[in-house]
């Protein structure tokens, strides 16, 4: 007999076992010592397939198997008793059991290597660890019916009779095999149906989903609502509209996250190179653009002076019939798909940064895997900027290729979330938003707690413990940490309540460059040599890491090498800093300067100190543990260390700081510096020498010890030029008094060479907001900016 | 105060860019260098005594013996440091 034909045989001999039993009692008269050849066969049959089981756990199952059959067929025989050649069906059932369990003990489960050899490809799919996960429920539930069958089949043999035992084993108990694989068919369409209908951005096509889909949304507003028939019809407006134009690459600027995605969709699909900006500021627009570049925006841009430097408004776009027709949506190739971010600037100048779609494309994918489970059914939210590549991947590509609505507009004020308390919903967020929030002590009328705990995300940098701790609190929901960078995408994750180790996302492989950095190879990184992070590395041989701070924050004060963070976790160990910077200085020598936060304790300790008083008592702690020459020389003590609009604390701000030296008449007790713009709380002690010879009794700031402060914090925080043409429309409203904190506001207009400033103080009685002091504006010489002429002359 | 010490005292800060820190601040007996058992000193290190050095030179022409001993002790505080150019000065 061929193998083929005698396994179907065997098998057909087993599954018609209780029939072939009943049949040789009932029918034909066998004696039980005929019929026990029957099993004596199928024993032999189990012992074949023992010799050629490959596994371990294969062979000593059916070597068990085997031998018991064996054993109540020989019983059987010798007895000439019905009630061994019965026992089979349970045996088979425990059989079943055994494997089943021990595949659940030792995965992949038996259900998902039927679901693997079922499709091929589902390793490669997004939802693996989703259908690895209901397979294993799947043969948890098979177990239980095998538990169920060997006990009811085990008391057929003890208590029923012939018949019934024949007509359980031999049909009730295959048709309770059929409904559990029919109600898993059922139960498993829903479930796929509830999974994320996940599609790679470039494989979108017109009806990847349902027209009536609500694809963006804004906040109490039902007519922004967007559907994907609307989403489709507006890309392919788009879509006419520049492929209509010669103008290539396009810079793409769009508050409105749904607007951004329809452009940054037309452009990938129409083959345009997108160069997506967070930054519109008229200067850097025209330093970035060339004549043939195209600008496609939602708000209204003019650059003065240049009339080849205009934007296309997208509402334009979709207004016009023009741009309609047979709509032009599609899959384009991943590959060639070119764009442009640009980083934030944490530690230099904003750099451009090439990238192909295939990058974030196979992120979103990964993104996908690991946290798309979590997404079912909610709605996204975001407090960051989509222009940089967290929130072009959470709030722009996620919502599109997962199907899930996203918000139009920004969340900007942390009392905001706290609308969300009855919405599911995903929020990609930040340190800087997070920590507001903690602060925040403000409840919107009617909140009581979050009904569903929101899914926070938070990148951009490290958030603290306590601030973790404290949105927990809030919101139910521990926030998840991702790690990466414009150059790198995500490279880990984590959530601080499991410690400070990253996880990294699977295809990233981590390892550790010459310099003591993290080297990260991975599918969204192009160079085969993977890109080399500026973070100082820890890593363990699972492939998790901890980060040790940044090695640009090692640096060499006169030939001696410190590690920055190293002097600043030694100040924190004073239990009087709240919070503190140091940054390496260059005058004369190079030397350390610290920028501190005292905390209330430090408060309490330093009430009426001199702040040399105070530098010395740092300046001693640290020489416990480090050398004088890098411990810091100079030292400020504010109310807040300076954050930019990313919440990050940028080093060259504190550099800044230090740059203007310290003095009696004036402190600066925290500051902030955007582009073109520095606010300043300033602060003009009793002492301070600009009061003399004023009116001794009273004294008061004099207008041109205000204007020359207004000049001193210009050129030191803004790059203003030294010299002046003109004060014009200045007025002093008001008197500033000695140690009463005042703001100072100052813009500076490159183009024109102008600089404003106000200065206001916090009105006395509560809720009166601000109250102006003075204001004015001065215009600037503008310096030829022409260093190598100037040398020649 | 002897107008010498004071001078050198405002050499001092100027020279090192000193911050916080007014001539009335500086002890006469205390160390420039490091702190003494009460805790009184400048605090400077050695990168802060090549720049005095020269500074203290250019301003009362004073020159110090490449002696590293016997510079450290002229060093020792602005009165050692006083008497020190008051005894090696022209005039």
């Amino acid at each position: 007999m061929k193998p083929m034909a005698g396994k179907i045989f065997f098998t057909a001999v087993s599954v018609l076992y209780p029939f072939i039993v009943f049949g040789g009692i009932k029918l034909w008269g066998l004696s039980p010592r005929r019929i026990s050849l029957v099993l004596l066969s199928l024993a032999f049959y189990y012992f074949l397939i023992f010799t050629r089981s490959k596994t371990g756990s294969d062979r000593g199952r059916n070597a068990v198997l085997a031998l018991l059959v064996l054993a109540c067929a020989v019983v059987a025989f010798v007895a000439d008793n019905i009630f061994f050649v019965k026992f089979y069906p349970v045996l088979v059932n425990l059989s079943l059991l055994a494997f089943f369990g021990w595949t659940l003990w030792k995965p992949p489960s038996f259900a998902f290597r039927m679901a693997n050899l079922a499709d091929k490809n589902l390793k490669n799919s997004a939802s693996y660890n989703a259908v690895e996960r209901y397979c294993k429920k799947v043969t948890i539930v098979w177990c239980c019916f095998f538990i169920f069958n060997s006990i009811v089949a085990a008391l057929t043999v003890f208590i029923g009779s012939d018949t019934v035992w024949s007509l359980y084993n031999g049909l009730i108990a295959y048709i309770l095999v059929g409904l559990i694989f029919a109600i898993e068919y059922l139960v498993r369409k829903m479930v796929q149906s509830k999974m994320q209908s996940y599609v790679p951005v470039c494989d979108l096509e017109l009806n990847s989903r349902p027209a009536g889909a609500l694809v963006s949304f804004d906040a109490g507003d039902s007519s922004a609502n967007k559907t994907w028939g609307d989403f489709v019809s507006d890309v392919s407006k788009v879509r006419y509209y520049i492929e209509a134009r010669e103008n290539v690459p396009w810079i793409l600027h769009c508050e409105d996250s749904y607007y951004f995605t329809v452009s940054l969709l037309a452009m990938l699909q129409s083959g345009r190179k997108a160069l997506v900006t967070a930054n519109r500021q008229e200067a850097f627009i025209k330093e970035i653009k060339k004549p043939e570049y195209g600008f496609l925006t939602d708000e209204p841009f003019s650059a003065s002076g240049d009339a080849t430097c205009t934007a296309t408004l997208i509402q334009d776009v979709l207004n016009c019939a023009e741009n309609a027709g047979e709509l032009k949506f599609g899959k384009f190739d991943k590959s060639a798909a070119k764009m442009v971010m640009y980083t934030s600037g944490t530690t230099g100048e904003p750099k451009a940064v090439a990238k192909l779609f295939l990058q974030f494309e196979n992120e979103l994918f990964e993104l996908v895997k690991v946290f798309g489970d979590d997404w079912l059914n909610r709605k996204v939210y975001s407090t960051v900027n989509h222009h940089h590549i967290y929130g072009l991947l959470f709030t722009a590509l996620l919502p599109i290729a997962t199907g899930l609505p996203f918000r139009r507009h920004r969340i900007d004020f942390p009392v905001e979330l706290f609308s969300l308390a009855d919405t599911s919903a995903v929020v990609a967020s930040s340190p800087a938003f997070l920590k507001r929030l903690s602060l925040e002590t403000d409840r919107p009328a009617g909140f009581r707690k979050f009904k569903f705990a929101p899914i926070i995300y938070s990148s951009g940098g490290p958030l603290p413990e306590d601030v973790a701790r404290k949105a927990n609190e809030i919101t139910g929901f521990w926030p998840m940490e991702i790690y990466g960078s414009t150059e790198t995408g995500g490279i880990a994750y984590r959530q601080s309540k499991n410690g400070p180790v990253w996880t990294p996302f699977e295809v990233c492989k981590m390892s550790v460059a010459e310099d003591g950095c993290l080297n990260i190879k991975s599918s969204y990184i192009l160079e085969a040599e993977g890109f080399t992070t500026g973070d100082l590395v820890d890593l363990y041989d699972n492939g998790r890491f901890l980060l040790k701070g940044r090695s640009d924050s090692i640096v060499k004060i006169e030939e001696k090498r410190i590690s920055l963070p190293e002097v600043e976790s030694r100040l924190k160990q004073t239990g009087l800093v709240a919070d503190v910077r140091v940054v390496p200085m260059v005058g004369k020598r190079q030397y350390l300067a610290a920028a501190i936060v005292l905390n209330a304790a430090g408060r309490k300790q330093f009430e009426g100190a001199t702040k040399l008083s105070i530098n010395n008592y740092f300046h001693d702690f640290l020489l416990k543990f480090i050398e004088n020459t890098v411990s810091p020389k100079k030292w400020r003590y504010l109310e807040e260390l300076p954050q930019n609009t990313e919440g990050k604390i940028r080093m060259r701000d504190i550099q800044a700081l230090f740059n203007l030296a310290e003095s009696p008449n004036f402190k600066i007790l925290k500051f902030r510096k955007e582009p073109g713009v520095w606010t300043g709380k300033v602060v003009f002690p009793a002492s301070s020498d600009y009061y003399d010879g004023h009116f001794p009794e009273f004294k008061l700031l004099p207008a041109v010890a205000q204007v020359d402060m207004v000049l001193r914090f210009a050129r030191n925080f803004l790059d203003v030029p030294k010299n002046i043409t003109k004060i014009h429309r200045t007025k002093f409203a008001s008197p500033i008094l000695p140690d009463v904190p005042v703001t100072v506001k100052i813009t500076y207009d490159a183009k024109s060479a102008k600089v404003t400033f106000s200065y206001t103080k916090a009105a006395e009685a509560m809720g009166d907001g601000e109250k102006l002091l003075s204001s004015g504006s001065i215009t600037m010489i503008p310096e030829t900016k022409n260093p190598e002429g100037a040398k020649n002359a | 105060m002897s107008d010498l010490n004071n001078r050198i005292k405002e050499v001092i800060i100027e020279s090192l860019e000193l911050e916080d820190i007014t001539p009335a601040d500086i002890v006469d007996s205390a160390p420039i260098f490091g702190k003494n058992e009460k805790g009184e000193g400048l605090g400077l290190d050695s990168i802060d005594a090549l720049e005095l050095g020269i500074a203290i030179k250019d301003k009362f022409g004073v020159s110090f013996s490449s002696a590293k001993e016997e510079t450290k002790k002229h060093f020792a505080s602005v009165d050692a440091l006083a008497a020190y150019i008051t005894e090696h000065s022209e005039g």
